[in-house]
């Protein structure tokens, strides 16, 4: 996008940012791209951890725990540089998607073990006494009922992941942040318009993911249950 | 060999340190409706979770028309053997018609029709056509242990176990339950009760079998058991159970 005529001429601040609407609007999709394939990801690699980690053995679960304890145990930012620069993995973007994925499948696969432990003992020996399998059980029994338990946990981590994908602006991103931060440093006395535009569209996103997965939440309950 | 459906052969169980069943030895013909009582930590759940196999057992066997269960599949010794809980455990997310369902068709393999029509059929059997699609959470504590028993009985199981399966109940809706087990011990079922439900030992019973610290103390015909007990201890909790839970 070209700035260069934007700077020629003196603009209120506000005016400023509405012009750039555009090149906020870009950097917002490529946000919520981020956070998209990071949740996909995490999902991918978190639910088949959670459930380890709930029913694994002692192998499966000793390889699975430490590796969740040290990513949570690591700032993003940190992951997000080694990922890119250490790793070298490349294009940013797919650094960026990587870094969140991981991270937020560490988180994710707490949910889902939380959620799992949730469901009542009972369950289980239901399903192995008609005969299903263990893996049979997990998936047809327990699973069912846990995702559902899972979906309030998922506020968390859409609002985190979505937030955090600002810092793939480290590794030269062009997503929302820092396409804030270059607008500010054409007209720095737009700072604070600059920035309250930003975190406006970051409230307007968490805002209305929360509220979709309230819906969801509603949508996927057992008639006459609690869940 | 032997022609018992079920050889229950000097089990031995212990959870660590502690011993829960000592010895324990019976034996049970096709159609034989035998009902498991003593006082409370006896080892008459356990007893029952060793027959399918949710509990391990530390020492002797248990056959099933003359096969060690040991030597079977777990499954395949799990779709022969129908389990009732005593707290109903339902499947939460299904519907009483897709309880029953699941069975049939992940360990069945029947088609989506079929079991569909199975389960109506047996879900009719105990007098819930019209709940079929409700949910669990939508049933009375009776009405939920009865689509239990049919979830259990659509595997068209050799054997039934129940495991105190009126002890969670209200008791106005204890009668509904007993009344559907009184059928299906008519209808010649092959049935292993532990009860505190002494009207229906009496009158559905063809043993009692008498438990006491994991020993099985003594065993007869619900009328010899009731009337003329070789021991006293027998006669007092008996006694006790009668004026407690003969009622139904």
């Amino acid at each position: 996008m070209d700035l260069t005529p934007l700077t020629s001429q003196p603009l209120g601040d506000w005016e400023f940012v509405w012009r750039q609407r555009q090149f906020f609007v870009e950097g917002t999709r490529i946000a919520v791209e981020l956070t998209f394939y990071s949740i996909l990801l995490g999902f991918i690699l978190g639910l088949p951890a959670g459930v380890v980690e709930a029913y694994g053995g002692k192998y499966s679960r000793g390889v699975v725990r430490p590796v969740g304890v040290a990513i949570r145990g690591t700032p993003i930012l940190v992951i997000i540089a080694i990922t890119y620069f250490a790793f070298g993995v490349s294009p940013a973007f797919l650094a960026a998607t990587l870094a969140l994925g991981v991270r937020s499948a560490a988180y994710q696969s707490q949910i889902f073990r939380g959620a799992i432990e949730s469901v009542e003992g009972g369950q289980m020996e239901a399903a192995r006494a008609v005969g299903l399998s263990k893996v049979g059980a997990i998936r047809h029994v327990i699973l069912p009922q846990a995702l559902r338990r899972s979906v309030p946990g998922f506020q968390n981590e859409f609002t985190i992941v979505l937030k955090d994908t600002s810092i793939a602006y480290a590794i030269g991103v062009t997503e929302l942040l820092k396409r804030s931060y270059d607008l500010f440093s054409l007209q720095t006395s737009a700072a604070l318009e600059v920035f309250l535009a930003a975190s406006l569209i970051y409230f307007v996103l968490t805002f209305s993911v929360n509220r979709g997965i309230e819906a969801l939440n509603d949508r996927v309950a057992i008639p006459g249950g609690n869940y | 060999m032997t022609d018992e459906l079920l050889d229950v052969d000097d089990v031995h169980q212990s959870y660590g340190e502690e011993k829960v069943l000592e010895g324990i030895s019976f034996e049970m013909d096709s159609q034989d409706v035998k009902v498991l009582v003593g006082p409370s930590g006896s080892g008459k759940s356990t007893m029952l979770r060793c027959i399918n196999r949710l509990t391990d057992i530390d020492d002797g066997d248990i056959r099933l028309d003359g096969e060690s269960i040991y030597a079977m599949d777990e499954n395949d010794l799990r779709r022969q053997v129908g389990m009732v809980f005593q707290d109903f455990n339902l499947f939460a997310h299904l519907s009483a018609l897709e309880n029953v369902t699941l069975g049939l068709k992940r360990v069945r393999g029947m088609g989506e029709k079929a079991a569909v029509e199975k389960a109506a059929w047996q879900l009719e059997a105990v007098g819930l056509r019209e709940q079929a699609n409700s949910y669990p959470a939508e049933l009375s504590g009776g009405q939920q242990q009865r689509v239990g028993i049919a979830r259990a009985l659509a595997m068209d199981p050799k054997l039934m176990l129940f495991d105190e399966p009126t002890s969670a109940l209200d008791p106005e809706l204890i009668g509904e339950v007993l009344e559907v087990m009184r059928e299906l011990a008519e209808e010649g079922m092959t049935m292993l009760v532990v009860t505190h439900e002494m009207g229906f030992a009496r009158q559905a019973a063809t043993d009692v079998l008498f438990l006491e610290d994991g020993k099985l103390v003594e065993q007869g015909p619900p009328n010899q058991l009731f009337e003329n007990p070789e021991r006293d201890r027998t006669r007092d909790f008996l006694g006790r159970l009668t004026s407690l839970h003969g009622s139904q």
